[in-house]
């Protein structure tokens, strides 16, 4: 207990200082917030005119696909707040021979990398998000308490599958040092959790469900919430849940590796 | 005093990559590239007394900062063992670190974009400091460095040498037991080194073990009170600093300036080492063979003079001769 409260002190220290810090350059902060919310806008802006033109995915109306994209933009936002940072700093620290700098302090490597990398840029992006899931919500038929409850379990298992993917590409720079163009890979696979499931072949909706399962990110807390998430949902936690671990554990790792190889 | 660090017969080597620069070479390494092993440190023991403050020289790619970041827990031994206050620094890396500062000069902790202030109270969360101890070491520290002024403007509009002070103050917020310091004044002009010596000085007599790294001569002279010389990883030198002087036997340097030109000279254990001019020699004069006051009383009979001047062997004379005299071992 007295552990977790000395992180969450550590936790609320780094983002009084990613405040103080994203106040120093106050344009760059609005410019940052507003590209990135016009960059991951123009996504489901797509969709609208997709729907306009009279196409669109079978079986599913623009607000339900709404629905869906918005939760995956408001994941995204708050893992680029909290979490997605770990890669940038982790690549930037490996290249330049600074990892020494986080290991020798008297915490987590792992967390003090995530927590001093908080950015509250993705401010922008996380309104515009919920700006679109607001109006869904409103256009759609009202979820009951229970399957918001659900669907809040389920956007935070998410979550997790973020926080999977930014620890495995964070890993990989230990290996392939400099290689910027890997969370460009993640990134394409990612997309996937941005559509309804079900458009895909079958074999697709396997991998983003059980092996990569990405699909967590959007899609399914917006079928819990449109009711159409079918038995698999909670099925699904496990492997998102394994996907987490083993991104920890891979992340842990390759720090064993540099203390380990380094010069 | 009782040993803080022990180490025994510590070895690192690391594979890298090799590659020559020419394009056919450049080209050749996307497909393969050749594997050296580096042994950055070889089979080294020391020890360290508590309290001290422990020189480790060496010139560059010596494998002084393998050691140290060894010593900190960043790197693991490929061989040999570490103890530090009881403490094995990698296998007990986070509660080992609480008690160890570290000041990198090449490598900075504090946050580029905000105050320093900001960047200790990010050091008091991580390390458990209570608002009481912090806010009266942050007054101590700041009162030794004079720093009150600008540990409220950003980092980056700091000079190199406010920087570094606010380094140290940093990585001794959590008054640790020992620092370890990796070039701390590289790159400082001669006030700024005159400060952070002090420092180490002040915070050494208050208990504090410094281990340092450095290029400086000058630090290892008004710091060290002990020097370990490692070359091409090995060990080559393990001692006082005094020993270090008298390497080279008790040695001095007399520096003449002469009223006529002096061809020759024949007095036992000295012998002239430079001749800047016709009139200005340089002499060294070993001190186990003849004393210095009979050397002068010979020196008067020979020639005469109109300046003279007394001086130690230079440190760097000693060290390059200790690396030259190794490497001529080796071969």
């Amino acid at each position: 207990m007295k552990r977790i409260k000395r992180y969450l002190l550590i936790y609320r220290e780094c983002i009084r200082v990613a405040f103080a810090s994203a106040t120093t350059y106050r344009l760059n902060f609005f410019l940052n917030c507003i590209i990135m919310l016009l960059g991951d806008i123009v996504f489901p802006l797509i969709t609208v005119l997709i729907y306009n033109s009279g196409a669109g995915f079978e079986g599913w109306s623009v607000y339900e696909v709404l629905l869906i994209q918005s939760i995956f933009t408001m994941s995204t936002a708050l893992a680029d707040m909290t979490f997605n940072g770990i890669l940038w700093a982790t690549m930037f620290a490996v290249r330049e021979g600074n990892l020494e700098m986080a290991l020798i302090l008297p915490v987590d490597t792992m967390f003090i990398l995530m927590a001093r990398t908080f950015s509250i840029d993705a401010v922008g992006l996380f309104i515009g998000g919920f700006t679109i899931f607001t109006v869904s919500c409103i256009n759609l038929p009202a979820p009951g308490i229970f399957m918001w409850l659900k669907a809040g379990a389920l956007f935070i298992t998410g979550l997790c599958v973020m926080m999977g993917i930014a620890l495995f590409m964070a890993a990989t720079s230990f290996k392939w040092v400099g290689n910027s163009r890997i969370p460009e890979i993640f990134e394409s696979i990612k997309g996937f959790g941005k559509y309804p499931n079900n458009i895909f072949p079958k074999t697709v909706c396997i991998i983003t469900s059980y092996l990569f399962p990405v699909a967590m990110i959007g899609y399914y807390p917006a079928a819990v919430l449109l009711g159409k998430e079918g038995s698999a949902s909670f099925i699904v936690l496990i492997p998102c849940l394994l996907f987490l671990a083993a991104g920890i554990l891979m992340y842990r790792y390759m720090v064993r590796l540099y203390q380990g190889v380094g010069g | 005093m009782d040993n803080i660090i022990t180490v025994d017969k510590l070895t690192k080597e690391y594979m890298t990559y090799k590659r020559g620069s020419s394009f056919s070479e450049s080209l050749g390494a996307i497909f393969r590239r050749k594997k050296v092993s580096v042994l950055a440190v070889n089979n080294i023991s020391f020890t360290v007394k508590e309290g001290d403050i422990a020189g480790i020289l060496g010139p560059n790619g010596a494998g002084k900062s393998t050691t140290i970041k060894m010593l900190t827990g960043t790197l693991y031994p490929t061989s040999g063992s570490i103890r530090v206050m009881d403490y094995n620094p990698t296998r007990d890396r986070k509660a080992y670190v609480s008690q160890i500062g570290a000041v990198f000069g090449q490598k900075s902790q504090l946050i580029w974009d905000i105050p320093p202030v900001d960047s200790f109270k990010m050091n008091k969360a991580i390390y458990g400091i209570s608002n009481k101890d912090y806010e009266e070491r942050l007054k101590v520290m700041t009162r030794i460095f004079e720093v009150e002024d600008y540990i409220t403007r950003p980092t980056r509009v700091l000079s190199l040498g406010e920087r570094m002070k606010c380094e140290f103050i940093m990585a001794m917020l959590h008054q640790p037991k020992v620092v370890f310091l990796d070039e701390p004044t590289i790159g400082l002009d001669v006030i700024a080194k005159h400060n952070i010596r002090e420092f180490i000085h002040e915070m050494n007599s208050r208990g504090t073990t410094f281990i340092l790294t450095t290029h400086d001569l000058e630090d290892v002279e008004q710091l060290a009170r002990n020097v370990i010389i490692i070359n091409h990883g090995d060990k080559v030198f393990d001692g006082s600093l005094k020993e270090l002087r008298n390497t080279l036997g008790e040695v001095k340097l007399v520096q003449l300036t002469l009223s006529k030109p002096l061809n020759e000279l024949s007095i036992p254990g000295a012998c002239i080492v430079e001749r800047e001019s016709e009139l200005s020699i340089t002499i060294s004069v070993d001190l186990g063979v003849i004393g210095i006051n009979e050397f002068i009383s010979k020196l008067s009979d020979i020639c005469s003079f109109t300046d003279i001047s007394i001086k130690e062997m230079p440190m760097e004379t000693i060290i390059t001769h200790i690396y030259k005299s190794k490497e001529d071992d080796k071969q």
